[in-house]
């Protein structure tokens, strides 16, 4: 889509525009703890779970 | 507009996450409960894993010292498997592509692909220099907290090398030519072997044949190296439609549209 922003300030610049701070936030959260949950969380019942998938990402483990 | 983006990103999360979550079920599953047991050493035989198990999720023990079992394991994984796909979508073809789309050298679907080129190098491949995809079962000397910090750390270097390689390129394109600016940004990548070398060395130690070890390190690494590209694939699909038939989200304001296409 060719708008006229086309640099990268300027997507900057547009998403603070059209983005509310909660939106920003809730998004940015979502993100961490989905990431976060995903790679790096060692409680055992989570990992052990998990187990399969981080191996087949080749994420690091136990 | 960014929704419009974040909307394609996470769609092509979709299908790429669930061709993961087939490859999870279908070979990871299997294949590394098999070498966890061989791993293990101990002669149990794997349990089976049909449904009927799900009502005994706590008499576990088909699974070498396990907190869940298997079912619940196979389960999980797959599904971790689908958000995996979705969360690298939204991530990476939602958000970061909105904001780097200007900056990503080439045209079109080739932005995508080469995004998903850094993607891989940034969650993956740098993390790998420096911790290589492991088979279940192998002891490795560094302590899970220091390799956590590792991979973590890594996930930002690849991440600096990407985007100063994109950023070379930007600023040689225009003076020296579309070919010595594609050459002079592989040069950034070459960084990635400072700290793979510095970095404390992992020491594996490891019960299962070469061969079945080797031959998961390959089905990782093709995993990870499939999922980016079903990504880049569907994202640049994804991307062409919505330019050709002009989707409502695009054409909100039609009076900015640049005669520039990208």
């Amino acid at each position: 889509m060719a708008t006229a922003n086309n640099t990268v300030h300027d997507r900057v610049e547009q998403a603070r525009v059209e983005l509310t701070p909660t939106q920003l936030a809730v998004g940015l959260a979502l993100v961490a703890a989905l990431g976060f949950a995903l790679l790096f969380v060692q409680e055992p019942m989570v990992h052990d779970s998990m187990h399969n998938f981080r191996h087949a990402a080749g994420i690091t483990c136990h | 507009m960014l929704a419009a983006y974040l909307k394609r990103g996470v769609k092509a999360g979709v299908v790429a996450g669930l061709v993961f979550g087939l490859l999870v079920a279908l070979v990871a599953n299997p294949l590394v409960a098999f070498a966890d047991e061989l791993g293990h050493g101990d002669g149990h035989a794997v349990g089976d894993q049909h449904a009927a198990e799900e009502h005994h999720e706590g008499s576990g023990g088909e699974q070498h010292d396990s907190a869940v079992s298997m079912t619940v394991t196979n389960g999980v994984s797959i599904v971790s498997g689908v958000l995996w796909g979705v969360l690298l979508g939204g991530a990476v073809f939602g958000i970061a592509y909105y904001f780097l789309e200007p900056a990503i050298p080439g045209t079109g679907g080739t932005k995508s692909y080469l995004l998903a080129v850094a993607g891989f190098v940034t969650v993956s491949g740098a993390p790998w220099l420096v911790l290589p995809p492991q088979p279940p079962g192998v002891e490795q000397s560094l302590p899970t907290d220091l390799r956590m910090g590792l991979y973590g750390g890594m996930m930002v270097v690849g991440a600096l090398v990407c985007s100063l390689a994109g950023f070379v390129h930007g600023r040689l394109r225009d003076t020296h030519g579309r070919t010595t600016a594609a050459i002079v940004a592989m040069l950034p990548f070459c960084l990635l072997a400072i700290p793979a070398v510095l970095s404390p060395a992992n020491a594996v130690e490891s019960s299962l044949p070469s061969e079945l070890a080797s031959g998961l390190t390959g089905m990782i690494v093709f995993g990870q190296a499939v999922l980016w590209l079903l990504l880049a694939g569907t994202h640049a699909r994804l991307r062409r439609r919505s330019v050709d038939t002009r989707s409502p989200e695009g054409a909100t304001a039609p009076a900015d549209r640049a005669p520039t296409a990208d």
